[in-house]
């Protein structure tokens, strides 16, 4: 059963992995870090990406709630592309009060973007669910 | 540091600092919370404004009442309640690190809040939970002043912090995200931010943000003054405004219950 740190070390195992995050979307925290963080700083990439989830999971149009009473997040994952790295958020899906993703930034030469969306989601889940 | 409970004058911010240079261990009360350092490291915060780790967990559905107590019961005078409930499949390690800390980045906003002041500081006190995720001092301080400030980013009304609130006249039936619904919909001119929260097992600055969002909509506004005594704002601070009959209550149930 995994904590934080696990979960990140094994994202980076994925071919490509650049860095590894916890992040909580409504604080911008990061709760964890491994690996290089894009632009070198965790906390701003932390603020960020919070701020990306953010809209992503509030937006009415895109990913309407349903009624506002499931506890699912209308949001599975988001990905970024640039022209050198896939930038992957996926949202983690809590019984208790979390609002955190997992933040995984790839080469985007070397990643796998396919591969990489899988396999975060499983990480995603083992880390909470056992 | 000697055995005896050290009177601590000055900021919590300032002590905290020389506590971690010292790698000290101990028990850090301020006015509205308590932080628990391990080898400098600040292990487990609590503060009567935010919902404890055994609330959120409980109360969400995340983990049944009697296995919490269970784990308490077993493994608390070892220190050792995280493991506990690790060790024995209750949570995934996972999830206890992301509940922990959820609670204790909440405890420590609110900890850190008001005047900001340190009354006691108690050498070698230790929390019965056991460290999780022990997190620097620096960390803890950075952040708590960082949502300070993302609060007043979004809509620079502390009053809406503190204060019942009420639905103003033209809030309608809004299409809101989830979250934001949820406390949306408790807002009922008698609850506070931290009732809201509270009722919906969630940690209460997350709740905050919801809520000042709302007011920054023009959804939500602090209610108005009931005709009862007046609110004595603290000198100094002009934000949080948590004296609440009933937390006062609460502090010295705790005081009293830390001098045993």
């Amino acid at each position: 059963m995994p904590g934080i740190d696990e979960s990140l070390l094994e994202a980076m195992r994925l071919p490509g992995a650049r860095g590894a995050l916890v992040v909580d979307w409504i604080s911008g925290l990061a709760l964890g870090a491994v690996g290089e963080a894009p632009g070198g700083d965790v906390e701003a990439t932390a603020a960020e990406t919070a701020e990306l989830a953010r809209l992503a999971m509030e937006s009415g149009a895109l990913a309407p709630a349903h009624a506002g009473q499931g506890k699912e997040p209308p949001v599975e994952d988001l990905i970024l592309t640039t022209a050198d790295a896939f930038h992957l958020l996926r949202f983690v899906v809590t019984t208790f009060d979390s609002t955190v993703f997992l933040f995984l930034s790839l080469d985007r030469a070397d990643g796998n973007l396919a591969l990489a969306r899988i396999r975060l989601a499983e990480m995603a889940d083992r880390m909470v669910l056992g | 540091m000697t055995a005896a409970a050290a009177p601590a004058d000055g900021s919590a911010p300032e002590l905290l600092g020389t506590l971690a240079a010292d790698r000290a261990t101990g028990a850090l009360t301020t006015r509205s919370g308590i932080f628990y350092l391990a080898a400098g490291h600040v292990v487990h915060v609590e503060s009567a404004h935010s919902p404890a780790l055994g609330d959120l967990l409980t109360r969400s559905g995340a983990l049944a009442p009697a296995g919490w107590w269970e784990a308490v019961e077993r493994a608390g005078a070892r220190q050792r309640v995280g493991r506990q409930l690790v060790d024995s499949g209750r949570l995934t390690a996972g999830a206890l690190e992301l509940a922990h800390l959820g609670a204790l980045f909440d405890a420590a906003y609110f900890a850190l809040a008001h005047d900001g002041t340190a009354l006691r500081f108690r050498p070698g006190v230790a929390h019965w939970l056991g460290a999780v995720r022990p997190v620097p001092v620096a960390t803890v301080l950075r952040e708590s002043y960082r949502r300070r400030a993302l609060l007043d980013r979004i809509w620079p009304d502390p009053a809406v912090d503190t204060a019942p609130l009420t639905r103003t006249p033209d809030a309608g039936p809004a299409v809101l995200p989830p979250r934001r619904g949820r406390a949306f919909a408790l807002v009922d001119g008698g609850r506070t931010a931290a009732q809201i929260a509270s009722a919906l097992a969630h940690r209460t600055f997350h709740t905050l943000v919801e809520l000042r969002r709302l007011a920054a909509d023009g959804l939500v506004a602090p209610a108005p003054p009931a005709p009862a005594p007046p609110v004595h704002p603290v000198p100094g601070a002009g934000r949080a405004d948590w004296d609440e009959p009933d937390t006062a209550l609460l502090r010295r149930l705790l005081d009293a219950l830390e001098a045993l």
